[in-house]
């Protein structure tokens, strides 16, 4: 009986010590780090419009100039607690100006922050992680040159056990992975393979077009089977579209009508975006039509996702 | 003044014969303002196919583009009475939980189409490039309002 307990304990603290090993956040090697060198703000300025940055870390609303300060203080209210974007200003007290660009790789490819925390993944570093290193160092030279923000957003607002930072590390090492999702595109039709790659570059990383669109199992991580299937929106009411060429739907738009969409914001039949969409479309239209072609043709070349009866 | 009185009265009646048609439209308030947004979809449809060039462009069609909007744009706000967010319907909570920034949406899609209709003027925007510049406002009204008091999909 007695060995019995010393066994328990024993292997009690086995799985604490695993568990606390598994979930520290983890960094970028030194080989890897030498794929980062600060880059070209002007270059910079077009991965910022592709990854959205302002949309959550601006005030909300914020139009024209304004959209460069990134203050943070945007609530998203998910099923896991209120998630508050935090200020990425280059304010070297409240904001990102004092970070390496080592710190911040670390922060867009691994999630983990340069005091050694893990970021929640409300920051889509899951989708971050897909960025060129050449892409991550002109984004940090163009947030270098953006106005300093003071004052910090307030904290997350999380319930048990959700706000237990130490057990997203467990969480990244199951859905944090930064191979391409589809990896080739989908047989049929004559496909211009460079085009579908910047294509997939764009949605499955800078991007993240996938962490709305693809529905999440019960540990928040997404469900790849269903890769831009449409989900139930993160926050607020109504379902986030499938965005996969499923017959029926998202299927009979042409490629020239999702590059029209992300140009003008405007649908095949003239409904115009809506939502947090209206955000996501604005940005790209920022970017060189190439560009929203290129979406246009990884778009109607993946996996079509047909909806189960709900 | 006995001519007066009866034109009073025709008046009257016209008023409520007119206000008569009204209730009876907002009995179903959905299907009515589903109805004046369908036109102006159909509106946007023809004033961004010639904007594409899709459409061969005539004076006369933008102009019917902007006075679909204009009228649109002074109507719409009417279909929206309380009780009227049950049913199938993409009219988001946030019009009646903020009845005030609703509102200002509907101000700014009729302050555009008044800019619009003056710029069209007697026969229409000369070119496709008035046409885009008197469209660019009230297309950019759509996504303004849309953004928060219409439901996802």
């Amino acid at each position: 009986m007695k060995k019995a307990v010393i066994v328990l304990v024993v292997l009690g603290v086995v799985a604490a010590a695993a568990g606390w090993f598994l979930s520290a956040p983890t960094t970028l090697n030194q080989a890897q780090l030498a794929a980062f060198a600060p880059g070209d703000a002007a270059q910079g300025e077009l991965v910022f419009w592709a990854g959205g940055c302002t949309s959550c870390h601006a005030a909300k609303d914020a139009e024209g100039d304004d959209k460069l300060k990134l203050g943070g203080g945007l609530r998203l209210e998910t099923p896991f607690g209120v998630f508050v974007a935090p200020n990425i200003s280059s304010s070297t007290a409240d904001g990102i100006g004092a970070w390496s660009l080592e710190d911040f790789a670390n922060a867009m490819t691994h999630g983990t922050s340069p005091d050694g925390r893990n970021y929640y993944p409300a920051f889509p570093y899951t989708s971050y992680a897909r960025m060129s290193g050449a892409d991550i160092g002109n984004l940090y030279a163009f947030l270098n040159t953006l106005p300093a923000v003071e004052g910090k957003a307030p904290p997350h607002e999380l319930g048990f056990p959700f706000n237990i930072r130490r057990g997203i590390g467990l969480w990244k090492r199951l859905f944090l992975d930064p191979a391409p999702v589809i990896a080739a595109p989908a047989a049929g039709g004559d496909v211009d393979t460079a085009l579908w790659e910047r294509g997939r570059y764009l949605v499955e990383g800078p991007g993240h077009c996938g962490e709305c669109h693809t529905p999440r199992n019960l540990a928040g991580g997404l469900e790849l089977s269903r890769w831009l299937g449409g989900a139930p929106a993160p926050t607020g009411e109504g379902r986030i579209p499938d965005i996969t060429p499923v017959e029926g739907g998202f299927g009979s738009w042409s490629a020239a009508d999702i590059a029209y969409y992300l140009e003008s914001g405007f649908t095949p039949e003239y409904d115009s975006v809506g939502g947090e969409m209206v955000h996501v479309q604005e940005n790209m239209a920022k970017l060189p039509a190439s560009d929203r072609e290129a979406i246009a043709a990884y778009l109607k070349a993946i996996p079509a996702v047909v909806q189960t009866a709900n | 003044m006995r001519m007066i009185k009866s034109a009073v009265v025709l008046g009257l009646a016209a008023g409520i014969g007119l206000a008569g048609t009204i209730a009876q439209a907002s009995d179903d308030p959905i299907a009515t303002r589903q109805a004046i947004m369908s036109s102006v979809g159909a509106a946007a449809g023809l004033g961004g196919g010639m904007m594409k060039g899709e459409i061969a462009y005539s004076p006369a069609a933008g102009k019917a583009a902007i006075a679909t909007m204009r009228a649109a744009s002074l109507s719409f706000g009417d279909f929206f009475p309380a009780g009227s967010d049950q049913g199938k319907t993409g009219a988001a909570a946030a019009i009646w939980e903020d009845p005030d920034g609703f509102s200002a949406e509907l101000a700014k899609f009729a302050a555009a189409t008044a800019k619009a209709s003056e710029a069209a003027g007697k026969d229409g925007p000369a070119d496709v490039e008035a046409l885009k510049a008197a469209m660019g406002p009230v297309f950019g009204s759509c996504k303004s309002c849309h953004e928060t008091y219409r439901k996802k999909n």
